[in-house]
């Protein structure tokens, strides 16, 4: 059984008389330890599929299978659950909290998880080293770099020991080199048998787009192409 | 340095992390904090000095309610509380047992009866009030309250109200010839010689009273055997409660070992505040007055709160959205914005408190002197007051009145906090 898989997908927003078709009749699947990215012009949906996928919205039709589980019928509390054990995110930019130091944001997901301090305190730091950050470990967001930021989040991400992990253009605010380096560090850690995390993210950056695996190209809300 | 939040057990991590953070954000804006803190710690001096002020008048009104003529606790029998009667007295040897009893309070027994009183030009009833000068001293002040002449119960000398005085024409030195009729049924009948005029104090003494001394009563009314009420006086007016039982526990003792006679009925012990109900309410309205006032303050200050929320609210709702999307619920951030509001109210009740209680105490040493504008004092519920207005306070008062503010605070910081448990991280992440 896949572990994604979305039929019939569609939204529709509401802006005043205006409807707005953000996506139509999305049919797609992903298999875990896929490292998929999302492309498209601005505007294409990109954003809007992430966040059914993720269950931070929720489509006007169709339906989202995830790890078995169909989000669309969860309640509000079991889908806070859900992306609290199932899920990672890392959004563009702004990933951490500003007063937390970089072990404690990673930690804080596994606080949440309820996992006894020895554990998380060693995955955190772990995690943190594998994207590089060994040193930087108790700056606070402020005292690092926007690549290190996101950085952090994606050892935040992957700390948490999720199925999929989900990434809103994660290199928009970055230079090309970073945002490189950060894609390999993604891809790296996708390869982790152990792990066996599934990577899905969006991007408008054709560098970023190299390193991907697989391709799928939304336009208007509908997937134009998707390959291998 | 290790983070906090690792090092506390496992099991109170979440709240314990929900903490960490709360107190950590509450210093990204110091100053947004701080002047926060700062409007609800003034509001708290506010209430805080209010409260002393009204506390302090209150105690001004004990002290001139208990300290002019009624004394803090009245004994009487119960005949003469119905129609005062003039035979039902409480034995002497009641007196002497209570003041053996009961060292540190003080004891003033009076007698009352009425009669007819006659000056060169006029007579008119008066009402002839006994009392021990020695003892009374102690208890009240009213031998004190002289306007003209002498303050004098020797030989046959008396006290004379201020408006009987000026009905009857008379003044210090004036001779004055009282009727009565005695308790043996037989007609009394004396010349006493005015040594002063009184202050008015109670309305219906100064048109008709009297004050003599016990001694001379006891030869005109023929009436040895006791007394008609004893006034008592307590070092410490807040232990009233417990004396006035320890008072009804010794009057019931001595009822045993000494019974009354029959038709007098039994001695009852009453409080200034069964004596004089009114001066009790005033006193308790203006508690709820302080209550009401208190809310009104704080919760006026507690709008600074709210709106400093509001802008956090605003100003994080990209990152709350972040930590809604990656699971934490509507409810943890709820928390953890009370929790801010905690902080804040926290450090504002500290403040407050502290810098209330210090004003508070210079104002119970300074008082705030009206003299120059009012020079004879100024007239509230029916009592007179010295024209200077002198605070107390009172720390219990002080406690409650933070944890006011804190319950105040906490209960406006949920109207902003509501607004987390509806956060779509979709919509503020866009
Ligand atoms: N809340 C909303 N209300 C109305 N229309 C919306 C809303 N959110 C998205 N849309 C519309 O839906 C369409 C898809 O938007 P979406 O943000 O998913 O695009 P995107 O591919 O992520 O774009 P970009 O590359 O610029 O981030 C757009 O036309 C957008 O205007
Ligand atoms: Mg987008």
């Amino acid at each position: 059984m896949a572990l994604l898989s979305l039929s019939n997908i569609s939204k529709i927003y509401q802006q005043g008389e205006l409807t707005v078709p953000a996506l139509q009749e999305v049919n797609l699947t992903v298999e875990q330890g896929e490292f998929a990215a999302l492309v498209g012009p601005s505007g294409s949906g990109k954003t809007t599929l992430l966040n059914i996928i993720g269950g931070l919205d929720t489509p006007s039709e169709g339906e989202v299978m995830l790890n078995g589980r169909d989000m669309t019928r969860l309640s509000e509390s079991e889908l806070s659950d859900f992306r609290l054990f199932e899920l990672g995110f890392i959004f563009q930019a702004y990933n951490l909290v500003p007063v937390l130091s970089a072990l404690e944001n990673v930690e804080l997901i596994m606080v949440l998880q309820g996992r006894p301090e020895k554990e998380r305190r060693e995955r955190a730091e772990h995690f943190l080293t594998l994207v590089g950050l060994a040193d930087q470990m108790d700056r606070r967001p402020s005292g690092l770099s926007g690549g290190q930021q996101q950085r952090v989040a994606v050892a935040r991400a992957l700390a948490a020991g999720p199925r999929l992990v989900l990434a809103d253009e994660p290199t928009a605010n970055l230079d090309s080199e970073n945002a490189t380096a950060l894609l390999d560090i993604m891809y790296t850690l996708s390869q982790d048998k152990e792990l066996q995390t599934t990577f899905l993210f969006s991007t408008h950056d054709p560098r970023v787009m190299e390193r991907a695996r697989r391709i799928i190209t939304l336009r208007d809300g509908r997937i134009v192409a998707d390959e291998c | 340095m290790k983070p906090l939040f690792t090092t506390l057990s496992p099991a109170l991590t979440h709240p314990a992390m929900l903490v960490f953070m709360g107190w950590r954000n509450i210093w990204r804006n110091p100053v947004r904090s701080l002047l926060t803190v700062s409007a609800l710690a003034g509001g708290l001096i506010i209430v805080i000095l209010f409260s002393a002020l009204l506390e302090g008048m209150s105690r001004q009104m004990v002290h001139y309610a208990t300290n002019l003529t009624s004394g803090h606790i009245q004994l009487h029998r119960q005949a003469y509380i119905d129609d005062q009667d003039l035979y039902a007295t409480l034995p002497w040897d009641y007196l002497t047992a209570l003041e053996q009893r009961f060292p540190h309070l003080t004891f003033a027994p009076r007698l009352q009866a009425a009669g007819l009183a006659s000056s060169k030009d006029s007579s008119t009833g008066v009402m002839l009030r006994a009392v021990d000068p020695k003892r009374e001293g102690k208890v009240t002040v009213q031998l004190d309250k002289v306007a003209k002449g002498r303050s004098d119960l020797s030989d046959n000398r008396v006290l004379v109200g201020k408006s009987l005085a000026k009905k009857l024409a008379l003044k210090p030195g004036s001779e004055l010839i009282l009727v009565t009729q005695a308790a043996d049924g037989s007609i009394g009948n004396a010349i006493f010689i005015v040594s002063g005029i009184l202050k008015p104090l109670e309305p219906g003494f100064d048109r008709a009273g009297i004050l003599m001394s016990i001694d001379n009563f006891q030869q005109l009314m023929v009436l040895s055997e006791g007394f008609h009420e004893l006034a008592v006086h307590l070092t410490q007016p807040e232990q009233l409660p417990q004396i006035q039982q320890q008072l009804i526990q010794a009057i019931t003792d001595l009822q045993q070992q000494k019974p009354l006679d029959e038709w007098g009925g039994a001695a009852v012990v009453r409080s200034w505040q069964q004596l004089t109900p009114m001066v009790a309410n005033m006193m308790q309205m203006s508690q709820s007055m302080l209550t009401v006032i208190g809310f009104i303050v704080v919760g006026l200050a507690s709008m600074g709160l709210v709106n400093t929320l509001l802008m956090a609210l605003h100003e994080r709702r990209h990152e709350l959205g972040i930590l809604r999307a990656i699971g934490m619920k509507g409810r943890h951030l709820m928390l953890l914005m009370l929790i801010e509001s905690f902080f804040l109210a926290l450090l504002a009740a500290l403040l407050g408190a502290g810098l209330g209680s210090l004003a508070g105490l210079w104002l119970e040493s300074h008082g705030i002197d009206f003299s120059s504008r009012m020079p004879d004092g100024y007239d509230w519920g029916g009592l007179v007051f010295e024209p200077v207005m002198t605070a107390y306070l009172n720390l219990t008062q002080v406690a409650g009145l933070s944890l006011l503010m804190v319950t105040v605070a906490l209960l406006s910081a949920l109207i902003p906090s509501w607004q987390l448990i509806k956060l779509k991280p979709a919509e503020v992440l866009r």
